[in-house]
């Protein structure tokens, strides 16, 4: 039973092979041309993609009609052109003249046509590759080129003009990847420059008609170019030396010249400078020689003040030390310094920069301090042209001491701290005490009369000739106040001093009636006053440095003074206060 | 007697000219002093600059209109089909000298005027830019030079005894040609008339390389 299954299955299945093989064979698939193509525009040649041959043998044929023709020609040549091909020999082939092509594959059990193709030769000319490429090494030794030479395809005839044809080339070297293209045109030659020394090139030609494909390329040609250094390597490496010897001259230079190169990009940082002073000496730190060189300026001092620029000098007490500093705030124009103001020449109340402004004197005051300044000035001996002072004061622009404003007002003083009572010297210190509302009144009444002479003394740095700050050698002294008045100003840096009698203080000591005069020598930034008594010894030159010691030239006065500097240090020639100020009782000492 | 006399006048004739025949010696045709100088090589190869231009804007325009139109059942019959043209390079090269630039002023002057009118239906077309329809102008425009160019190679030719018809005998006989298929030329479509002026503007620009290498062989041949 099993075995008659096994074998009829195997039977069905031998006849269903049988059948099937029979089965696969069926008329050819539809043929496909793929190309034609004509090399001289004289042949031509047809190509075609057979389809399947249906299992059994295949015949190809080609059949083809003219234009305006219904002749059906066959091709005559299936052979010179390959498998699959037609040959349409000269005789078969006219220009334009549409031809309508098409295959047909046939066999046993059936044909099958392929698609119409309409073909005109004009339009499908690819020529042969060019012939005999040839490439020569010409040129002299330094400047070598290539000299390519090639000829049309033997068949395309470019003699007679029937076909054009133009060239095309590329060329490399031997390593490189990537070709370089030219353009000959019609000729039939071509010259490559420029080339590599010792390298391998590779050049290649093709060619094309006027209207139609380009050729095949042609056979790879190599040639060699020999080595040799051009003239332009030498060149370029005359000129390397030379720039590399300038620069060699140049570096040279410079590091010689470093220092003032160095000065030249970086330039120091110029650092203060005082007149008459030396910086040098004052590190060395010999004293003698410091103060010696600080005595250089002559006393008196020249007595046209017309050149003394105004200093301002802010004096007050140590509780009004942040109203005077409001007032600063307010008034926005303080100077430590106006030794080139622009208000010179002006009245010194009219300056913007200077407190002062607001203080102004009543006539009647100018009156009374020429008085004064008479008599002093008969005192000291000076000229008559201190009688004018009074009006030449207000063209500095420093702020002079006004005595008093009002009546009812309390004036601006210079007091004289309170060190001065325990040593008996005359303290040479200013002490300047406002009040606010002094200050306000004053404001108002300096804007009315711009040109008065003496103004209160501004509250510009902090003139803190302050005994008190000497705590260390003399101790708070309270009490005591000594009031001079700043009667004039004398120079650029002077402020001769007088002091007052008040009678609400009559505990002042009667020197005070007396004239003695310290003079400012000079303002110290914010903080500091030099002041130099007037006598006839010298005086100190001035100091400017805010941090450095402050010399005072104080001086005592021929005649009786009652204002004694006050001795805080005998060993040093200096000393600075707290406050900033220097005890002019110590440079007294030392003398 | 002139007969016999003929053939040896004839001979002396071509003696003489021999110096000019080769073509390179300047000539003025018109007779003026003035006018530059020209040689025959010159000539022929403005004239085949000129054709190579006019078959390059033709080509140009018949691919523009396969862009826009699909490409219908063309008539391939032409107008200018009455007017035998060789088919081939043997064909070409037994014609004489003469036979062919009679063909390629006959084939000029058959297309001046379908050209013009070609140029003026262009300018109305909406569908085509206005480069396509400079191309036309400009086309028409060459077509008119190089018909001109060509008669004056003729009379050179002619001058210089290459060819024994004169330019006029020759137009003669194509000016009744040219009214003969005015009708035909008319009703043929844009897309007909650049296919036939394609193929027409190649068959001129190819007879004349092969007059200028038969006639003056120096360069490109």
């Amino acid at each position: 039973m099993m075995r008659g299954a096994t074998g009829a299955s195997l039977v069905l299945s031998l006849l269903i092979s049988r059948l099937l093989g029979a089965a696969c064979q069926s008329p050819p698939g539809k043929p496909k041309l793929t190309s034609c193509r004509s090399p001289e525009k004289e042949t031509f040649s047809c190509w075609w993609e057979p389809g399947s041959n249906g299992g059994l043998p295949t015949n190809y044929s080609l059949y083809y009609r003219k234009e305006n023709s219904e002749i059906v020609y066959e091709c005559s040549d299936y052979h010179t052109s390959g498998r699959n091909s037609c040959f349409f020999s000269k005789n078969d082939t006219s220009i334009w003249v549409n031809y309508n092509i098409t295959v047909v594959a046939s066999n046993s059990l059936g044909s099958n046509f392929s698609d119409s193709v309409d073909v005109d030769v004009m339009y499908i000319v690819q020529p042969h590759t060019p012939e005999n490429v040839s490439v020569v090494l010409e040129g002299t030794e330094d400047n070598p080129f290539l000299l390519v030479t090639w000829e049309p395809p033997h068949k395309a005839d470019t003699r007679s003009g029937w076909i054009t044809l133009v060239y095309q080339l590329r060329v490399k070297l031997e390593k490189d990847d990537k070709w370089e293209e030219h353009f000959a045109g019609q000729q039939k030659q071509f010259n490559i420059f420029s080339l590599h020394s010792g390298e391998v090139y590779m050049v290649k030609v093709r060619c094309k008609p006027d209207h139609g494909f380009w050729s095949e390329w042609s056979t790879v040609r190599y040639v060699r170019v020999p080595d040799y250094i051009s003239r332009e390597m030498s060149g370029w490496i005359l000129i390397l030396t030379f720039s590399a010897l300038i620069c060699i001259v140049f570096v040279w230079t410079a590091h010689m010249k470093r220092n003032s190169v160095k000065h030249f990009l970086l330039p120091p940082v110029p650092g203060p400078k005082i007149k008459g002073f030396d910086t040098q000496q004052l590190k060395s730190g010999k004293s003698d020689e410091i103060f010696s060189t600080l005595v250089a300026q002559s006393f008196p001092p020249p007595s046209d003040y017309e050149d003394l620029l105004v200093e301002y000098l802010e004096v007050y007490d140590n509780e009004e030390q942040e109203l005077v500093f409001d007032r600063k705030d307010q008034e926005g124009s303080l100077k430590s310094k106006s030794s080139s103001d622009t208000d010179s020449g002006r009245g010194s109340c009219d300056s913007h920069s200077l407190l002062m402004e607001k203080c102004s004197e009543s006539r009647e005051d100018q009156t009374l301090t020429s008085q004064v300044k008479n008599s002093e000035a008969s005192r000291r001996g000076n000229d008559g042209s201190h009688a004018g002072e009074c009006a030449d004061v207000t063209t500095q622009t420093w702020p002079t001491i006004s005595p008093y404003y009002h009546h009812d007002q309390k004036p601006c003083y210079q007091s004289i701290p309170e060190m001065s009572e325990q040593h008996g010297v005359l303290d040479s210190h200013l002490f300047l005490t406002q009040q606010q509302d002094y200050w306000e009144t004053s404001a108002e009444l300096d804007q009315k009369n711009p040109y008065i002479g003496y103004s209160c003394v501004q509250a510009y740095s902090e003139m803190t000739i302050n005994g008190v700050a000497h705590t260390e050698a003399t101790g708070p002294q309270p009490g005591f106040v000594e009031y001079v008045e700043v009667q004039h100003v004398k120079q650029e840096n002077t402020l001769i001093l007088k002091p007052i009698a008040q009678e609400e203080h009559g505990h002042f000591r009667r020197e005070m009636t007396e004239h003695h005069y310290s003079k400012v020598n000079g303002m110290v930034s914010d903080n500091v006053l030099l002041v130099q008594r007037e006598t006839a010894s010298q005086c100190l030159s001035d100091h400017q440095e805010e941090e450095n010691g402050l010399e005072n030239c104080t001086q005592q006065m021929a005649g009786k003074s009652t204002v004694h500097p006050q001795v805080v240090l005998a060993q040093e020639g200096l000393h600075i206060t707290l406050n900033g100020y220097v005890d002019t009782a110590a440079i007294m000492s030392t003398y | 007697m002139f007969r016999k006399l003929k053939g040896p006048v004839l001979f002396l004739l071509m003696f003489l000219d021999v110096q000019i025949i080769v073509g390179s010696t300047p000539i003025c045709v018109h007779g003026h002093t003035g006018c530059q100088a020209l040689s025959l090589a010159d000539l022929f190869d403005r004239v085949i600059q000129h054709s190579a231009r006019v078959h390059g804007l033709s080509s140009d325009l018949h691919s523009d209109f396969d862009q826009y139109f699909l490409p219908s059942k063309i008539n391939r019959n032409c107008h200018t089909s009455y007017i035998l043209t060789p088919n081939g390079k043997e064909n070409a090269q037994r014609l004489a000298g003469e036979d062919l630039a009679g063909v390629i002023l006959k084939l000029l002057l058959a297309w001046r005027d379908p050209l013009s009118q070609f140029h003026r239906s262009m300018a109305q077309h909406e569908d085509f830019t206005s480069f396509s329809g400079n191309k036309a102008l400009e086309m028409s425009d060459m077509v008119q030079q190089l018909r001109l160019g060509v008669e004056r190679v003729a009379e050179t030719m002619h001058l210089l005894g290459m060819i024994s018809n004169s330019v006029r005998g020759l137009i003669s006989k194509e000016a009744l040609g040219s009214q003969a298929s005015g009708s035909e030329a008319r009703s043929m479509t844009d897309q007909q008339l650049l296919y036939c002026f394609r193929r027409d503007s190649h068959k001129i620009q190819i007879y004349l390389k092969i007059l200028k290498c038969r006639i003056a062989p120096e360069q490109g041949c």
